[in-house]
């Protein structure tokens, strides 16, 4: 089933849907094998009853036999809210494979993601999901819901997720903030080229207001480690600016530099309290679905 | 190596192209996109690098095939030394006539020639020749050094008398046969007799070197030799005091005064010795009498003794064969008793033959065998008895030789006997229109005189007052009277001869029998048609000697038979029964039998123009060679001619091989091809 996950074959599969079905399934079937983790309604807990708990939740059958109240918890009882924000600048364009070959576009990677999260939500545990598309501003929004439909709708949005423009987060984040009324997940897909810092106080207001935030930072492999065998001229794809290169600097520099900024990103987020996920293109999807679960176990 | 159009060396200019593709295109790179130049820093390639060759293997093929096709249309070729086809042909010619066994001169001289032969380029044709009195050819221009080795090797030196003269005849020949430049080595003691009177007849063509390799250095060596030896062939008294006597010249060339014995052996014997007294570089006789010799054979040889630096030639060999005096069968007309008389005396005159005459009227020779006689002579008879007409054939067919002398009586009735035709006519030049006999063909041995001298050898001086007009027709005409009528012919009939006289022999018809020259031309008839000049005697080497008479043989077929000095029969049996003549190509003693059944044994002797020992001159050795007016330089090279040999196919298949290469090679670099980023 692990190579159901795979990028590079799941970008052969044109219908979104069958994709997410096709990650979703494979990955629960791996987590079936796994002690670990649970999504029924089950009991997780008892804990000893506190003034000010919800007398609904004291199980007094044990009170009874006891005559001590303990409140009986269990776990996936409450629905979430998952709201999947997702970069469509023109920079998620790049990849450093051919159209029939080698990783997929960062867009193509985000959209996987994305679709594999709402199927998972939705359909495996019933959760509330919505998208929000933005580049320099927000371009498509889908609000959270459980609504038969839902999961098409989000689907046909990501379809007609475009890049363009270029990415800024902080104009689209005001936005954000009057779209997200309830607290949930809210996973940031991107490849966040901007400074870390301003990253982090673009996403500290959400964070504030309750939600788990995740940011998932798509790379190509090549942006990490990139190789180039003479001097050549590259182009930036959102702002069509030209520089000329050299191996040498490539080889060094620019890898201390992306691995530095990598770093930066990660500490800084966790510093916030927000979880940080590396996710390069060639790799499966399955590190982001079990980054999800585990932020929605941790919120029970 | 050249060009033929090195205008197409431009085409190097196309070099560019793959220059400008692998270095110069590199730099104009299609711009590559990236995510973001977040991490990106301008960076400048240096210029060493930034000059780099790519795909530096793809660059060489393709400079390579650009380069191979300015070549190919330049039209290389190389030139190809033309030696071995139409090149200079190396004639190697090697000298062995008499005078090269003097010493160690044909040693030499072949040992120089194996050398150059050794340094000759192998594949230089050349061509091997033995030069004796005519140039021999040994092999085809070849280039197989083995095969010139062993012609080489094989030549031994001869009994000839070498022939400047026959060598430029060759040669010239030669030239017009063979095309391109002749390197002529002769190897060669560049004796002086060898010359002919004519210089020019031994110019060689113009595309012919001649190099001289004389083997005949230092001072000429004195020599001694016997030059001539007189002897009768045949002897019938030895007690005879005009006749049984040898008489010998003894030469010298080069030579001191000196005193000299020489001697006479007789069978090997030596019986007679005389010491002589040769002035210095001159000429002395010594006589030997009599000549005591027994019946047959006699091989005789006078010699002298003491060594000098040429003995081969201190001996002249001859043969006298004693017989019986050979009777002479002489048939006259009736009434004629002039003719027999006249003949009979002159025959008896002669100083070489010894001779019985028997005449007998026409009419009494019907019981005669003209076998028994050495030759026969019908004299005016224009009628014989027809036994007898059919034995002289028979007679003639088998090797009999007859005089047919007209006269009155033949030319009343105008019939010829014998002679196969009739007189067509009569020519009477009686009174003072009297003819002579004007043309006269010396070299025919009936009339054969060494130098005719004054009167054309006393002929002119006789009067014909009738003569016989008869048809030749195969008949050699060997005299001719001043009014062109044929005055003697010969006629072969089977192995004989018939000689024809269209005067008479009776001083009616001419004035002949009352000349000196009478007496000589009997003498010389007889001889020649006794045929015992043939039978012994002596002769020069390369000389022919008749073995039958007609190519087409009468009657039975006889063979001839001949060994040579030592031992060997030259002939083989299919040559025997035919062979005409043969050439008397080595020094001693021949024994013959000829196809009329008749046995000969022959010295025979080098031509003593071969004991002169002393070169040409070195003037005209250059000015033969050609080299006059250069004297002390070598013999300058002929300037090397090559043949272009074009390497356009060659260089194409190059071009051919580079052009796949390079597209394998390309095919994958365009295979692995793609954004490097």
């Amino acid at each position: 089933m692990q190579r159901f996950l795979d990028p590079a074959v799941l970008a052969g599969i044109s219908s979104l849907e069958l994709l997410a079905k096709t990650v979703v399934d494979g990955f629960v079937a791996g987590l079936h094998r796994s002690p670990d983790f649970g999504f029924s309604q089950e009991f997780a807990e008892y804990r000893a009853y506190t003034p000010g708990d919800d007398l609904r939740h004291v199980d007094w059958n044990l009170f009874a036999r006891t005559e001590r109240a303990y409140l009986k918890r269990y776990r996936g009882e409450t629905n979430s809210h998952l709201m999947v924000l997702l970069d469509a600048s023109n920079s998620m364009l790049y990849t450093s494979g051919s159209p029939h070959a080698g990783p997929p576009r960062k867009m193509d990677y985000a959209r996987f993601i994305a679709a594999s999260l709402f199927y998972l939500a939705i359909r495996k545990q019933r959760d509330a999901a919505g998208l929000i598309v933005f580049d320099d501003e927000v371009r498509d929004c889908v609000r959270p819901s459980t609504r038969l439909g839902q999961l098409s709708r989000l689907f046909a949005a990501l379809e007609q997720a475009e890049p363009h423009a270029r990415t800024d987060f902080g104009k689209p984040l005001r936005h954000f903030q009057n779209l997200l009324h309830r607290r949930g997940i809210v996973i940031v897909i991107s490849d966040f080229y901007q400074n870390p810092e301003i990253i982090v106080q673009a996403m500290e207001p959400l964070k504030f207001r309750g939600n788990e935030v995740v940011l998932f930072h798509v790379l190509d492999p090549q942006e990490m480690r990139p190789m180039l065998k003479s001097s050549a001229i590259v182009v930036d794809l959102e702002t069509e600016q030209k520089i000329e290169v050299i191996p040498e600097y490539v080889k060094t520099t620019y890898r201390e530099k992306a691995d530095a900024h990598v770093e930066q990103l990660r500490s800084r987020t966790r510093a916030a309290g927000m979880d940080y996920q590396l996710l390069l293109t060639n790799q499966p999807l399955d590190g982001a679905l079990r980054e999800y679960l585990s932020l929605r176990q941790a919120g029970n | 190596m050249g060009f033929l159009s090195p205008w197409f060396f431009g085409g190097l200019a196309a070099l560019g192209v793959p220059v400008f593709v692998h270095l110069l295109r590199r730099h104009v790179s299609v711009p590559m996109p990236v995510a973001s130049l977040m991490f990106f820093a301008h960076g400048t390639q240096s210029s060493t690098r930034h000059r780099k060759l790519r795909n530096r293997w793809l660059f060489v093929l393709r400079v390579a095939l650009i380069l191979l096709l300015v070549l190919a249309f330049a039209n290389p070729f190389v030139g190809r030394s033309t030696v071995d086809e139409n090149g200079r042909l190396l004639l190697i010619l090697l000298d062995n006539s008499f005078s090269m066994r003097a010493g160690s001169r044909f040693r030499e001289a072949k040992r120089e020639a194996l050398t150059l032969l050794a340094a000759k380029p192998h594949a230089q044709r050349a061509q091997v020749m033995e030069l004796g009195d005519r140039l021999e050819v040994l092999t085809q221009p070849i280039a197989d050094d083995a095969q010139l080795r062993s012609a080489l090797e094989s030549i031994q030196p001869g009994d000839s008398h070498a022939n400047f003269a026959e060598l430029g005849r060759a040669i010239r020949a030669s030239a017009e046969t063979q095309r391109g430049p002749i390197d002529l080595n002769l190897f060669s003691d560049m004796q002086r007799t060898s010359m002919p009177a004519n210089f020019a007849d031994m110019i060689l063509p113009g595309d012919a070197t001649l190099v001289l390799h004389s083997v005949a250095t230092g001072v000429t060596p004195p020599n001694w030799t016997v030059e001539s030896v007189e002897a009768p062939t045949q002897l019938a008294d030895p007690k005879d005091p005009q006749r049984s006597r040898v008489h010998a010249v003894v030469a010298g060339f080069g030579t001191p005064a000196a005193a000299k014995n020489i001697s006479l052996v007789i069978q090997g014997k030596v019986v007679a010795m005389k010491k002589v007294d040769v002035p210095a570089n001159g000429r002395a006789t010594v006589d030997f009498a009599p000549l005591n010799v027994e019946y047959g054979f006699n091989r005789c040889e006078v010699r002298i003794d003491g060594d000098d630096a040429f003995p081969a030639d201190d001996a002249s060999t001859f043969v006298v064969r004693r017989s019986d005096p050979e009777r002479v069968l002489f048939v006259h007309a009736a009434g004629d008793a002039r003719s027999p008389l006249y003949f009979g005396a002159a025959l008896s005159a002669g100083a070489q033959g010894s001779y019985i005459l028997q005449s007998v009227a026409a009419e009494q020779t019907t019981n005669l065998d003209p076998a028994r006689f050495t030759f026969v002579v019908l004299s005016n008879t224009s009628t014989l008895p027809p036994i007898f007409e059919h034995t002289m054939e028979q007679y003639a067919a088998k090797g009999g030789n007859v005089l047919i002398a007209l006269g009155t009586d033949v030319f009343r009735h105008g019939k010829i006997p014998l002679w196969g035709g009739n007189v067509t006519d009569i020519h009477n030049y009686a009174g003072a229109n009297a003819a002579t006999v004007a043309s006269v063909d010396f070299t025919y041995p009936a009339l054969a005189q060494a130098a005719p001298g004054r009167a054309n050898g006393g002929w002119a001086e006789t009067k014909v007052f009738y003569a016989a007009a008869v048809v030749p027709g195969a008949a050699r005409v060997a005299a001719r009277l001043s009014d062109g009528t044929p005055f003697l012919l010969d006629r072969q009939l089977g192995e004989g001869h018939l000689l024809l006289l269209t005067s008479g022999l009776e001083n009616l018809t001419n004035d002949l029998p009352l000349h000196p020259v009478f007496v000589t031309f009997i003498d010389h008839l007889a001889r020649f048609l006794s045929g015992s000049e043939r039978l012994s005697g002596s002769t020069q080497v390369d000389s022919f000697v008749q073995l039958r008479g007609s190519a087409e043989p009468v009657g039975e077929v006889s063979s001839v038979e001949v060994i040579d000095p030592d031992g060997h029969r030259p002939l083989s049996l299919s040559e025997a029964r035919s062979v005409q003549s043969f050439q008397l190509r080595r020094a001693g003693f021949y024994q013959i039998r000829f196809a009329n059944g008749r046995d000969a044994v022959i010295g025979v002797n080098p031509d003593r123009r071969e004991s002169d020992l002393a070169p040409i001159s070195e003037d005209v050795q250059k000015l033969w060679s050609g080299n006059s007016g250069r004297e002390g330089q070598p013999v300058p090279a002929a300037p090397a001619k090559y043949r272009p040999v074009n390497l356009w196919w060659y260089v194409m298949l190059l071009a051919l091989a580079a052009a796949l290469a390079e597209m394998l090679l390309a095919s994958g670099y365009m295979g692995t091809q793609r954004e490097e980023v």
